[in-house]
């Protein structure tokens, strides 16, 4: 059994949670957001050579960044970045949290995620922006909750990141 | 050489005392070739020699050189003297020592007696809840006979627990190590569940900000409780269904440790791969093998059941043949009661029973009967004859199912008399005639003449009547005829078309609507309520409208156009003959013309209601509205009242005169602009006079003075009886200062000298304070500076050289934060000389700058 665990981090709203009620494994229900401040889900993925369960802690979306419990952080693995395509603030806040989580455990492996790529109309984020990101190394993906685009795609290339 | 090695080596010296030393040839070569060596070597001796020097040389490099040291070595040389060092503080003072000591201590002496307490309120209560029981007693004697004790043994009965679930989940992320289950023991996915159980100690750490090592140790949910041992790199959870012995916490903890023993290196570096880990599960399976099931051992129960086998042998088959003789009586006494059944014969013989009678078809199956008494059938022999009883309830019985009698019949038993009652068609009296007759030979009485004689035509001939009657009460309908003839129903008369639907009345009445033929003749129903809706219908009042019945009359109240009464009128008119009155004398006309002329009559009163608005005239024409008149132009803008009162100002002709009004109001704001009354002052209406209360410097008081005068010639009334004059006592020592202050200059100069400055300064720092202070008591304070020259030379460079003084004084002055709009300009010329001028010193004396402070 490998089991890799792995935080979900974004500004509020940015759709988190509805990215893991379509594409993962899940008991606990999402009042514990609000009440615990996090939820456990899992997903497991393929990989040709193994099957790696990543236990995903989806952590309550604040925007309000001093209010982030960096302490859920603690033993991951990989984050997965979540922002919202057409709120550009909620990129910032994203980067932001990534650099609280690294001052405090250290550098790891991360997908970006562009989420709600399906309302084309309202993108905030312009594609120079994205390839600017994309120079930096970075695994960035336009995700939609709605139409499943590109989830299964980051949650596999962060499954290969965490395992190498 | 001799005197180096002398030098260098005190030993030397003995050897070579011989040698002369005193030679000043050696002293001066010495001099020339080791000269700072000496010096060096003497500093590094004198350093060696002196404790003190030495100690602090050595300290400063001893943190340095311990850190090198090889840890083993260092250790081992250290521990004697540190040994030893703690042994004598804790014989100095021990306290220091529990101090440092006592944050390692505290919590797992608290943990420990924690438990302890737990454990020993637990077996408390469990020894209290046990003590006068039978279970108790038991007990006791157990414990007598194991020497144990009895809280002991009493714990050991009652505490039914088992551990379902281990889980050891990695303390750092909160991933599942291992999970082990017992028998039928299920839960949802352990991976998640462990992932849940660290968010929640983690998040119970942060919201309470507990900084102890340990994590939650207890959560409890109804029968299942969480156990949580806390160690170094991994968390045991244990989930316990039942009620678990404070030691079951030892045991876990043990097991944590012998975990933590096997597989220190590969629990810290885990990373999520259990595979590195299998051996753990072995270990967590002792956990889950933990459990105390409800006792039953200890009693000798196969002994005791055995004689108890016997004891039933001997005394049994005694018991079991009186009872059944005693069943047996039971039941014949039951079938004796039971009605139809008459019992002939009966006895027992050789464990069998023989029974012989009659019965009743309809009575009660002796065989059934049987169930519930116990005797076995097999071992009863019966022999019954059928015959016909008498008795009511089965001629009732027999009855019923012969005649059949219809739902409108009841047939019930009175004082051993059967009684038909109720309605039934004339062929079915006719059949329960003939069988009360075959009943009267020795049988109960049937009584029939309750039952009354229906036919299906009595019966619709009855409903079609309460459809008429129904029809009759309607309001717009009148039935002129109705009969029946071979089973068809006729009726005429005359119907509202806005009354109800007679066909729709059919439904509910079980009246066949094919069998009815109507020829209804419309008319228009006079009825008020009819009247009404054919006029609402008819007229379509307006909304302001509301037409209404009181006392059978029609009532219309409201506003309405004529052109709308007109027709109202026709039709009030129209239902004079014989219908209800219309009375339409509550409507007002109201036409648009009337309306508009309204909405200017309410502008115009509200125009002369106005302060400072006098309306001289004004008419409609043609559609058209005309005001003149006078206005003050502080009064409010006629135009602006327009708006909100219906009037289309398109339609509104003014012309309007300015004028002044004398109104104490307008008054005190026209005085209000003009005066600009000081802070300190406040202007008031009292009684139709304006008052003017308060303190203002005295040239305010003198304009203020002069417009009352002129203000009185109108009938105004301005009473500046109570104006004060601005006490400003404070302020003259400073105004003094500040007037008596003049700035010299150079002859032809414009610019002071150097030695004005401090002047300069001390003027500017005064005029400041003047300016704060008149300001704070509502007047603005004012510099007047008047350059002044010197006779000598044309008037007219002497009147600018003046100015440019005055002008390079505000300048400087300004400079030094004086606000420039305080400081007025003026050159003097020579016209203003301080002193005459006929000497020297007289000229320099009057090139200068004065200074007057005005107020207002």
């Amino acid at each position: 059994m490998l089991q890799k665990k792995i935080c979900m981090v974004g500004g509020f709203a940015v759709g988190k949670t509805s990215l893991v009620r379509r594409f993962v494994q899940s008991i606990f229900s999402e009042t514990y957001l609000t009440t615990v401040g996090v939820k456990i889900d899992k997903k497991s993925v393929a990989l040709p050579d193994k099957t790696v369960d990543l236990i995903l802690w989806d952590l309550a979306g604040e925007d309000d960044i001093g209010s982030f419990r960096v302490s859920y952080v603690r033993g991951a693995t990989g984050l997965v970045l979540v922002v919202d395509g057409t709120r550009a603030a909620t990129l910032a806040v994203a980067l932001t949290l990534r650099e609280r989580v690294e001052a405090e455990f250290g550098a790891m492996p991360f997908v970006l995620l562009f989420n709600k790529s399906d309302l084309a109309d309202r993108w905030a984020i312009s594609d120079g922006e994205i390839n600017e990101l994309r120079q930096r190394g970075w695994q960035i993906y336009l995700t939609s909750a709605l139409s499943g685009e590109q989830v299964d795609d980051a949650f596999r290339q962060l499954a290969l990141m965490v395992t190498k | 050489m001799i005197e180096i090695a002398r030098n260098v080596d005190p030993d030397y010296r003995a050897q070579f005392e011989a040698v002369p030393t005193a030679d000043p040839r050696m002293e001066t070569l010495r001099q020339l070739l080791v000269s700072r060596e000496i010096s060096e070597l003497s500093r590094v001796t004198h350093l060696l020699n002196e404790p003190e020097q030495l100690a602090a040389a050595v300290g400063d490099v001893l943190p340095g050189a311990a850190a090198r040291a090889p840890h083993s070595q260092l250790g081992e040389a250290l521990a004697p003297a540190v040994e030893r060092a703690v042994q004598r503080s804790i014989q100095k003072s021990p306290r220091t020592l529990t101090d440092i000591l006592y944050p390692v201590f505290l919590p797992a002496i608290r943990k420990s007696i924690g438990e302890k307490i737990d454990q020993t309120f637990q077996s408390l209560n469990e020894t209290l809840r046990h003590i006068f029981t039978w279970h108790g007693l038991k007990w006791r004697l157990e414990a007598w006979r194991t020497g144990a004790s009895f809280s002991e043994v009493v714990l050991k009965h009652s505490l039914v627990y088992r551990v379902e679930h281990a889980f050891l989940i990695h303390r750092n992320s909160g991933l599942l190590i291992a999970h082990v289950t017992a028998d039928n023991a299920t839960s949802e996915d352990p991976q998640l569940i462990s992932s849940m159980l660290s968010a929640i100690q983690d998040f119970v750490k942060d919201s309470f900000n507990e900084k102890e090592q340990s994590g939650l140790d207890t959560i409890r949910f109804g029968d299942l409780r969480l156990w949580s041992e806390v160690g170094p790199s991994a968390t045991l959870v244990s989930v316990i269904r039942g009620n678990p012995p404070e030691e079951l916490h030892e045991i876990v903890r043990d097991v944590l440790l012998r975990i933590h023993e096997g597989s220190s290196q590969a629990l810290v570096d885990f990373d999520g791969d259990s595979s590195q880990l299998a051996g753990v599960e072995a270990q967590l399976q002792t956990c889950v093998e933990l459990k105390q099931e409800g006792s039953n051992a200890g009693f000798p129960w196969l002994v005791a059941a055995s004689a108890l086998l016997l004891l039933s042998l001997a005394g049994g088959w005694f018991f079991l043949s009186w009872q059944s003789g005693q069943r047996w009586q039971t039941y014949v006494s039951r079938l004796e009661t039971e009605p139809g059944i008459i019992v002939a014969e009966q006895h027992v013989s050789g464990g069998q029973f023989y029974i012989a009678g009659l019965r009743d078809p309809l009575a009660a199956d002796p065989q059934s009967l049987l169930s519930g008494t116990e005797v076995d059938p097999a071992q009863v022999h019966s022999q019954w004859q059928f015959y016909q009883s008498l008795e009511p309830e089965f001629v009732l019985k027999r009855l019923t199912a012969s005649l059949a009698p219809p739902e409108t019949v009841r047939l019930s038993i009175v004082n051993d008399r059967i009684i038909a009652e109720g309605e039934a068609p004339e062929s079915w009296i006719d059949r329960a005639r003939v069988a009360a007759q075959q009943l009267s030979a020795g049988g109960p009485v049937f009584d029939i003449s309750g039952v009354r004689d229906v036919s299906p035509e009595v019966r619709e001939a009855e409903r079609w009547q309460a459809y008429v009657s129904r029809l009759e009460t309607q309001l717009g309908i009148v039935v002129a005829e109705q009969k029946i003839r071979d089973g068809q129903f006729y009726i005429a008369g005359l119907r509202d078309p806005l009354g109800t639907d007679p066909q729709s009345l059919l439904s509910g009445t079980q009246v066949d609507p094919a069998r009815v033929h109507s020829q209804w003749q419309f008319y228009q129903s006079l009825e008020p309520e009819f009247v009404l809706k054919r006029l609402t219908a008819s007229l379509y009042p307006p909304d302001t409208v509301r037409l209404s019945i009181v006392n059978d009359r029609i009532v219309a109240e409201g506003e309405a156009p004529d052109t709308w009464i007109d027709r109202a009128r026709a039709a009030a008119r129209q239902l004079s003959a014989g219908g209800p009155e219309f009375d339409i004398s509550k409507v007002r006309d109201v036409s648009p013309e009337a309306r508009a002329a309204e909405h200017w009559q309410y502008y115009v009163s509200r125009l002369e209601a106005q302060p400072g608005i006098i309306v001289a005239q004004q008419t409609v024409r043609g559609g058209h509205f005309y005001i003149s008149g006078l206005r003050d132009p502080l009064a409010a803008d006629p135009q602006a009242l327009l708006s909100g009162t219906k009037v289309d100002p398109a339609r509104v002709h003014s012309q309007w005169q300015f004028y002044q009004s004398l109104d104490p109001k307008f008054v005190v704001k026209r005085l209000t602009a003009s005066l600009t009354p000081p802070k300190s002052v406040q202007l008031s209406i009292i009684q139709g006079r304006i008052v003017v209360v308060g303190e203002a410097p005295a040239n305010w008081i003198n304009r203020a003075r002069a417009a009352a005068e002129q203000l009185s010639a109108d009938g105004v009334v301005l009473d500046v009886s109570q104006l004060r004059e601005l006490d400003l006592v404070e302020l003259n020592h400073l105004r003094q200062a500040i007037q008596t202050t003049d700035i010299f200059f150079s002859s032809g100069k414009v610019v002071p000298g150097p030695e004005q400055m401090p002047v300069l300064d001390r003027l500017a720092d005064q005029i400041k304070e003047f300016a704060q202070s008149a300001r704070k008591s509502g007047v603005t304070a004012r510099f007047m500076l008047t350059g002044h020259s010197d006779a000598t030379g044309r008037e007219t460079a002497n009147a600018s050289i003046s100015a440019a003084r005055a002008e390079a004084v505000r300048a400087l002055l300004n400079k030094r934060g004086v606000a420039p709009e305080l400081l007025l300009v003026r050159g003097a010329g020579t016209f203003e000389p301080a002193v005459p001028e006929n000497s020297q010193a007289g000229s320099s004396t009057n090139r200068r700058v004065s200074i007057t402070v005005n107020l207002d």
